[in-house]
């Protein structure tokens, strides 16, 4: 779980800049863009948004191939400057005209050329390796302005529709159909592969093979708009039973609201007219322009990966809704007084 | 620079000679373009086939064998006819009949020795510009 909105913010910028709290990391940050650059470097290495930290097949292929590349470009940049320097520095004489030719046209022309073709050969490979067939489940996602919709299929065609999250089954391959409503979007989980793109009236397709359980996250990964940046979502990968369990209540209708309060705001919830643009499965909230709220509750956070699913932050959402996510389609509450905002909180916290 | 004995300068040539060597310049002038056109009409026929076979073929379940099989023979017979150039331009630059490298002198041998060396070099950026664009034929198996 994660500490708030502005958190979230910092962690789209600088990956240095995810841990401790903010203000420490603000004051880090101001005191030297060195040290900022720094910690950027390291923070890359760890942290559940790291290429460099993979925790699934196709994240592994191409961290191994960043760091094959890195190597080999470390090594081909100490060779070229260790040999200016030997000619300019420790052993400055007239070089015979051959051997300055031989230099120009092997060093310049046949090693560039088999070294490129090489790593040619090395990296296209691993193209069709990660366009390998999924092991059934299929994720359709598609990219709106600024969220994820997201509707699992099983191949006996049952389908749960959720959004701003994904859950996968670890150690299995799971199909990933991409596409976008209004404008190109790219989907991306940094800790389990690569990036997508995700195109209007296209279908684009990737498959990711988790290795381990855990919580990820992952950024829209294409300019999209005001909101590119806090366009996230949470990604959980659980044991297969465990994820077959959560998938089968997915699907399922949503709990009736428990509390006096909780009642109160399913009762705010369909006065003010939230239903024409979610659907509550269960309820007469039948809208599809925003996100599906059934088991909002039970998700890790809200405004895709915006701010943590507590009835405070709910209410938060609702009434600032324009301030938290500059040029979001949803109009803010804001007339709505601070215990109506908690009680329809406490309404969508409680829809697990 | 050429030793101005050997040029076509110290002696005075004839007319059809003259005229003789102006047509043979001007053809090796188009033949140096050659290997970079084979290389661009490669590509672009790489690129636009694939993409048309992918999206009307291929869509349709069909195996892309064919299409890898005829990329690999197109794609032989590309590097076959930069080859070929490239041997002719190479003779034609003559570089061990005198070892000269500098053809900068303004008469016939200077610019036949020029036209070839040029076109030898081309020949050689086409060539492997030709290979790196068949390579994705030969290592990526599906369509997407």
């Amino acid at each position: 779980m994660h500490g708030g909105a502005e958190r979230d913010v910092m962690a789209v910028m600088p990956v240095a800049c995810m841990p401790q709290t903010n203000r420490q990391t603000a004051a880090a940050c101001r005191r030297a863009a060195g040290c900022l650059a720094m910690l950027a470097l390291l923070g890359a290495c760890e942290g559940r948004q790291a290429v460099l930290n993979p925790a699934g097949q196709d994240a592994a292929v191409i961290a191994r191939l960043f760091l094959g590349m890195l190597t080999g470009a470390v090594i081909l940049w100490l060779l070229v400057a260790g040999l200016f320097l030997y000619v300019t520095v420790f052993r400055v004489s007239h070089m015979p005209r051959r051997w300055a030719e031989s230099l120009i046209v092997g060093g310049g022309v046949l090693f560039p050329t088999f070294v490129l073709a090489g790593l040619l050969s090395y990296s296209l490979p691993l193209m069709s390796s990660q366009r390998t067939g999924g092991d059934g489940l299929v994720v359709h996602v598609r990219g709106e302005q600024w969220w994820w919709r997201v509707t699992y299929e099983t191949p006996q065609g049952n389908r749960a529709v959720s959004a701003n999250e994904v859950r996968l089954p670890a150690g299995r391959r799971t199909e990933f159909r991409l596409t976008a409503d209004k404008v190109i979007h790219s989907f991306w989980i940094p800790a389990l592969g690569g990036k997508t793109d995700m195109i209007p009236g296209r279908e684009t397709v990737m498959t990711l093979e988790p290795a381990e359980t855990g919580l990820f996250r992952g950024q829209c990964a294409e300019f999209c708009g005001a909101s590119h940046a806090l366009m996230a979502f949470e990604v959980e990968t659980m044991a297969p039973d465990l994820f077959d369990e959560w998938l089968r209540h997915a699907a399922s209708d949503a709990v009736p609201p428990a509390t006096e309060a909780a009642r109160r705001g399913a009762g705010i919830f369909a006065a003010e007219g939230c239903g024409a643009c979610h659907t509550v499965r269960g309820t007469p909230a039948l809208g599809r322009v925003g996100p599906d709220l059934t088991h909002v509750g039970s998700r890790h956070s809200i405004g895709a990966a915006l701010l943590p699913v507590t009835a405070a932050d709910l209410a938060l959402w609702v009434g600032r809704t324009g301030h938290l996510k500059p040029d979001v389609e949803m109009p803010q509450y804001d007339h709505l007084l601070p215990d109506a905002l908690l009680d329809l909180g406490r309404y969508l916290e409680g829809l697990k | 620079m050429t030793d101005p004995a050997r040029s076509h300068d110290a002696t005075s040539p004839r007319p059809d000679e003259d005229r003789q060597a102006f047509a043979e310049a001007s053809e090796s002038l188009w033949r140096i373009t050659f290997g970079p056109a084979l290389w661009a009409l490669h590509f672009a026929g790489s690129y636009g086939v694939a993409a048309i076979w992918c999206a009307k073929v291929a869509a349709k379940g069909q195996d892309i064998a064919p299409l890898r099989l005829g990329f690999a023979v197109v794609t032989l017979a590309v590097l076959a006819a930069i080859g070929w150039l490239g041997w002719r331009s190479w003779r034609q630059w003559d570089y061990l009949g005198d070892r000269d490298y500098e053809n900068a002198g303004a008469n016939h041998e200077d610019r036949h020795q020029f036209l070839g060396h040029a076109a030898f070099l081309l020949s050689i950026v086409s060539f492997v510009g030709v290979v790196y664009t068949g390579l994705p034929v030969v290592f990526v198996q599906a369509c997407r």
